[in-house]
């Protein structure tokens, strides 16, 4: 038997989130050092690192984390509710121009912020993610309008935007805006807690957080040996959703729409969003969804809901009504109700499955149990019996 | 030419690290003392020497017989090394209070002291070692010299120089000469001469 | 000139493997084959220097077998022929040793077999003395330097006398020791080649050479073997020195004689202790031990490794208990010499001590506190791969590849430095999981391909060296192609036998002698089995673990990629830098996070060293290679490389 593995180390992001199914391949934990790489949606570790104060452990948003801290370093604490974090404001959006629209999903706000930010010098590089030449995620930074365009959809599987991220900390890269799902934005904000000497310097030129809501992701494994067994030609994949009732994935090929029954799509959920609370990337600046509801789906169809967390944030959606890029509307309290609903019920979802995996209430991994949200979870009488 | 021996047999064993000359060393030190009229064994552990591992040639002279090619524990008269910590690995094996030892003072570390799981002792411990468990000492920088020649591998023959220069053993310039007029090809014969004369000047 | 043309009467420095080769030329030689292998290779690199002067025609075959083959053809046609290898050769040869031995030979014909008690450069100390007594083969080991010669010249004669071939054993200890030679006299005749098989099926000189038919043929060559028990009684190999009438009696051979006479020297027991030292160990000569057996009743039997000696004369004093009464007998049966290992002049002054109840003077009491002080103080050294090895390189691929796949694929090693890859602290990142005989990584990796059915999952490599492709891995190979095994093969083609001092193989264009051969290219062999097969330069980091990776996830057939890049010592490189290799020390990390000492702590090589005072890398400019593949791995591109003046 090895000795028992430091925390702080890597060997300890091995033994605690790699092997226990709980990375989310946001990346944050790569491109620090020669140790560890992404590949396709896995984190890798080369070689072992003895250190026991890595970035590695530090940044990694299913290591121990201070949520309190985090919240209380981000957001004005009025604005905190439990069930979505912080909320300065409620909105359906979208793109005013209808070209972006067609390209992006949904309401294209997401690529109307960032390329707003670009373009007003907010930020000098945007990170969001794309796909290489293997049809596989990976993060891409962009510098114009154009690239934006071409990295619009949404694919639901992870991208290593952590990692992207931290490559263009080592370069003179100017302010960088990054859209980042719950788990990223996580991870950007643990960085910002906990960088140190000249990385502290560094994380300051993260400018823009913009989250993008997220139910789950794909393994890309099991995901791949999906398409193939539907006969669908991964190149041929150009765009996805899930429309209304939420019981077909549809993909968006080149030979035209295609739909995989959700059940199948389920099992190749990847492991670690079954443990993850945070479904409307609590940690961002803004938090951008598709405006899907119960009941009049069709109406903002094309409009996505949009959560002004920050006062950056706040400014960053004014700008972009002043400068016409975006139209912006109050959303009815019903929908916020329904966002609500839904976060708490993963929320609760993610805890239970978290007990079922550690065997006991007090031990809920990556969590805190005495943090405030999560003892409020916590208590719920669905979860499990203590053991 | 054959001077007696003051010890018969005389044990002499020539240590470093693999690519350092080694058993070039040894089998020009050995021409030397056969040419000279002694009986000669020599025992070489080299099976390691490509690859980073320690080295040793066991070297027996006598006036009369074939000898076991691996020298008895502590039976060690005469210590040369390539490389010093090569130099206490062999002496706490094969030292003894008469023991002699002359050493080059280039450190080839080993790997255990490269990742940092071992501590490589520094050149002065080294000399205070030697001090305690040799009768005589000697430290030289073979390596730069060697280097100042054109090439390091020529401490191995700046070390029989310096050997040369101890008088422990029957062996001088004409011998060297001599034995590698037979051993080695013209147009590297001026360099290794050059590498003995130096070495004999060292000490 | 060649020292091994030395004039006859000529004394010379010799290694013991020299003086078995200047023992061949004294006998005429004709045919010299094997293959390398420490501590048997300098025999044939010897005689190769001097094959063209003296008409002899050397080879390096691509096995033993096929080596032994190659030396029994000439036999077969009168002329003399050896054939050399290391101690587990001869198991690769064994098969057709078997048949020859007992069809017979006709030109005197040896096998030199060098052995590696304490397995100082082998994965084995395998004992190969057996298959003289299983095999019914005559068996000599010499004893000393001169021994050496002239017991490999009185092998032929003794080949030649009994028809049937001679196995002459040598140890690392003699093989690799030298000592004082007194030269003969080389031949002037040269044999003709002539194979006379047109005579009767039982005539031993112009019939078929067959082993056929088994009984008779088997009958005569036991009938040969006491032929040659007979003239051992009588050899001057076999003696005896020491009192009339000892305490004790040590049975020994090859260098273990020495270390006896010795250990009876450090004890002062010359006049207590004889030796019977026996060059002729199988069939062993029963008169002689009778008479020897009966100067005392305490008998110890020296010898490395298995107990071969001491079993057959146990078994030879049982029948001669009449005569020469019960005997004590001494040994690694009892344990009083080790069972394992090699042995050296204390170990056996030890187990001699304690026999006879004497002390060995040891060093001063102070001198030993004084050696105990400085001994933890030394910093083991421990094999690892040359600065710019193409292995550490390939390896570093490999792990890269293995931790991308991701689902812990299994590496089969083989023989030859890369071997190296299984051990501490030769790298830090061990890949290699198996490791045995020549090709056995490809076999093995074919049969754990096979597995699946039974729930082995994981991916399955093997790695061997270009050498070895040759020698054991072609069928392997096939084996596995033939029964769909998916395994990703990867040959480490460092161009030449490196491990043993670059000799040449079928792949390169010249033989033992320099000669120019036609090579025979890995890749179109693999080709034509049927594999995918890629060929990479193994400094190309980047290149190289993403061809690897993608190979290993291609399923259901065989990826063969052949890493490329000379040795580091080869003759085409040795002491010529590509690069200049420095560390900016500004920018080096240290062992800070970011980097942690990549470089010293896991890379491994042994010109990158750790400057502890300032915590940076340093590069050792003296041993550097020059390779610049650390340039690659830095993450901080500290390590510059620029490249180096002609």
């Amino acid at each position: 038997m090895k000795s028992k593995v430091k925390a702080g180390t890597q060997g300890f992001l091995k033994k605690h989130v790699l092997e226990e199914g709980l990375c989310t391949g946001c990346g944050a934990c790569v491109s620090l050092c020669p140790y560890q790489v992404i590949y396709h949606d896995r984190t890798v570790q080369l070689h072992q690192c003895d250190l026991e104060d890595g970035k590695c452990y530090a940044f990694c948003p299913r290591t121990k984390t201070d949520l309190a801290a985090l919240r209380k370093l981000l957001f004005h604490q009025g604005d905190l509710t439990p069930e979505i974090g912080a909320v300065k404001g409620y909105y359906f959006s979208r793109s005013v121009d209808p070209r972006l629209r067609s390209v992006a999903q949904h309401g294209a706000t997401v690529s109307a912020l960032m390329e707003l930010a670009l373009s007003e010098g907010l930020i000098d590089s945007a990170i969001v993610s794309s796909r290489d030449g293997q049809f596989l995620q990976n993060g891409a930074v962009v510098k114009d309008l154009v690239d934006i365009r071409n990295n619009a959809k949404s694919r639901f599987t992870v991208s290593p935007t952590g990692a992207v991220f931290n490559q263009l900390l080592t370069r003179d890269s100017g302010n960088v805006g990054v859209v980042a799902t719950p788990c990223q934005a996580l991870a950007l904000a643990k960085m910002r807690l906990n960088a140190t000497n000249e990385y502290k310097t560094k994380i300051n030129q993260l400018k823009l957080v913009v989250g993008l809501y997220c139910g789950w992701t794909l393994s890309m494994e099991k995901y791949t040996k999906l398409l193939l067994e539907n006969n669908i030609a991964l190149e041929s994949v150009t765009g996805m959703d899930i429309p209304a009732g939420g019981n077909i994935l549809e993909l968006y090929t080149d030979d035209g729409t295609k739909s995989i029954p959700f059940d199948a799509v389920q099992s190749c959920i990847r492991e670690a969003c079954r443990y993850c609370m945070d479904s409307t990337a609590e940690f961002a600046d803004v938090s951008v969804g598709s405006a899907r509801f119960s009941g009049k789906w069709s109406d903002v169809r094309k409009w996505n809901q949009l959560i002004v967390r920050t006062e950056k944030g706040r400014e960053l959606v004014e700008l972009a009504v002043r400068r016409g890029v975006l139209d912006v509307r109050e959303a009815p309290a019903e929908n916020l109700k329904e966002l609500k609903d839904a976060a708490v019920n993963k929320k609760n979802n993610a805890l239970k499955n978290i007990i079922e995996k550690s065997g006991s209430r007090n031990n809920l991994l990556y969590l805190d149990q005495h943090d405030p949200v999560v003892l409020k979870y916590l208590k719920k009488k669905s979860l499990p019996k203590r053991r | 030419m054959k001077m007696a021996l003051t010890k018969d047999p005389t044990n002499i064993i020539i240590t470093g690290v693999g690519g350092q000359g080694n058993v070039m060393a040894s089998r020009v030190l050995a021409g030397m003392l056969v040419n000279a009229g002694y009986m000669v064994t020599i025992g070489e552990t080299f099976g390691m020497s490509q690859r980073g591992g320690s080295v040793m040639s066991h070297l027996r002279l006598s006036s009369t017989s074939v000898l076991s090619p691996q020298i008895p524990q502590g039976r060690a008269d005469i210590i040369i090394a390539l490389e010093p910590v090569e130099a206490l690995r062999v002496l706490v094996k094969y030292g003894n209070p008469d023991v002699a030892v002359l050493s080059n003072s280039r450190m080839v570390y080993p790997m255990g002291v490269i990742t940092g799981d071992f501590t490589y002792p520094s050149l002065d411990d080294i000399k205070s070692m030697f001090e305690k468990i040799a009768a005589k000492s000697w430290i030289i920088d073979a390596t730069s010299v060697a280097v100042d020649l054109g090439n390091p591998v020529l401490s191995n023959i700046v070390m029989i120089g310096a050997l040369a220069g101890t008088s422990l053993l029957p062996i001088d310039r004409d011998a060297f000469e001599k034995e590698i007029t037979k051993s080695m090809s013209v147009g590297i014969r001026d360099i290794n001469l050059a590498a003995f004369d130096s070495g004999m000047k060292m000490l | 000139m060649s020292k091994l043309l030395s004039a006859a009467k000529t004394k010379v420095l010799f290694m013991g493997n020299e003086a078995i080769a200047r023992g061949a030329l004294e006998a005429g030689v004709s045919v010299v084959s094997g293959y390398p292998g420490t501590p048997s290779s300098e025999v044939i690199e010897r005689l190769s220097d001097v094959a063209q002067e003296r008409n002899i025609y050397v080879e390096w075959s691509t096995n033993e077998k096929v080596a032994l083959e190659v030396a029994a053809a000439a036999s077969f046609s009168g002329l003399r022929s050896m054939c050399v290898m290391k101690q587990n050769g001869v198991n690769v040869a064994s098969d057709f040793l078997l048949h020859l031995a007992s069809s017979g030979t006709r030109g005197g014909i040896v096998l030199v077999e060098c052995e590696d008690p304490g397995a100082l450069s082998s994965v084995n100390e395998g004992e190969s003395r057996y298959f003289a007594r299983m095999l019914e083969i005559p068996l000599l080991e010499p004893a000393n330097f001169q021994e050496a010669k002239d017991l490999t010249l009185w092998a032929f004669e003794l080949s030649e006398k009994i028809r049937n071939i001679v196995i002459l054993r040598s140890v690392t200890r003699m093989s690799h020791a030298s000592g004082n030679v007194i030269c003969g006299k080389l031949p002037e005749e040269t044999r003709t080649a002539q194979f006379i098989s047109d005579g009767s099926f039982m005539d031993p000189l112009r019939g078929p050479v067959v082993s056929t038919p088994v009984v008779i043929k088997h009958n005569l060559q036991q009938k040969k073997l006491q032929k040659a028990a007979e003239l051992f009684e009588k050899s001057p190999f076999n003696s005896y020195a020491g009192p009339t009438h000892p305490e004790l009696l040590i049975i020994t051979s090859s260098a273990c004689f020495l270390y006896s006479r010795e250990a009876i020297e450090m004890l002062g027991l010359q006049k207590r202790v004889g030796i019977l030292k026996l060059s002729c160990t199988w069939p062993l000569p029963l008169k002689l031990l009778k008479k020897y057996l009966r100067l005392t009743e305490k008998i110890m039997v020296v010898e490395e490794v298995l107990p071969f000696l001491e079993e057959n004369i146990k078994v030879a004093a049982i029948g001669m208990l009449k005569d020469t009464g019960i005997k004590t007998f001494y040994g690694k049966m009892d344990e009083t010499l080790p069972s394992v290992g090699e042995l050296n002049p204390d170990i056996v002054a030890e187990a001699l001590g304690r026999i006879m109840k004497v002390k060995y003077k040891s060093l001063p009491a102070g001198y030993i506190r004084e050696i105990q002080k400085v001994a933890p103080k030394i910093p083991p050294r421990e094999q690892t791969f040359c600065p710019g090895c193409p292995h550490r390189a390939s390896f570093w691929n490999i792990n890269t590849a293995l931790k991308l796949d991701g689902r812990e694929g299994i590496v089969c090693g083989d023989i030859g430095c890369y071997a190296m890859a299984s051990l501490w602290p030769a790298i830090g990142f061990n890949t290699v999981r198996t490791l045995h005989s020549m090709g056995s990584g490809t076999g093995l990796a074919s049969g754990f391909a096979k597995l699946e059915a039974f729930g082995q999952d994981k991916p399955v490599l093997t790695v061997c060296g270009d050498s070895t492709f040759y020698h054991a891995v072609i069928p392997a190979l096939i084996n596995a192609r033939h029964n769909k095994a998916d395994i990703t093969f990867i040959v480490m083609d460092n161009a030449g036998t490196a491990m043993t001092g670059f000799q040449p193989h079928p792949g390169l264009d010249i033989g033992a002698v320099g000669e120019p051969l036609p090579s025979i290219e890995i890749a179109a062999i693999c080709r034509a089995i049927g594999a995918k097969v890629a060929e990479c330069d193994p400094f190309d980091l980047e290149g190289t673990s993403k061809m690897l990776t993608s190979f290993m996830a291609e399923r259901g057939s065989m990826k063969v990629l052949i890493m490329k890049q000379p040795c580091a010592l080869s003759p085409e490189k040795k002491g010529k830098k590509q690069y200049q290799m420095k560390v900016n020390e500004e920018l080096c990390l240290g062992e800070t996070c970011g980097c942690n000492r990549l470089c010293t702590r896991i890379f491994r090589c042994p010109a990158l060293t750790w400057d502890r005072a300032k915590k940076k890398a340093v590069v050792d400019e003296v041993i550097c290679a020059g390779c610049g593949v650390c340039y690659s791995i830095c993450p901080q591109k500290a390590i510059i490389r620029t490249e180096a003046a002609d």
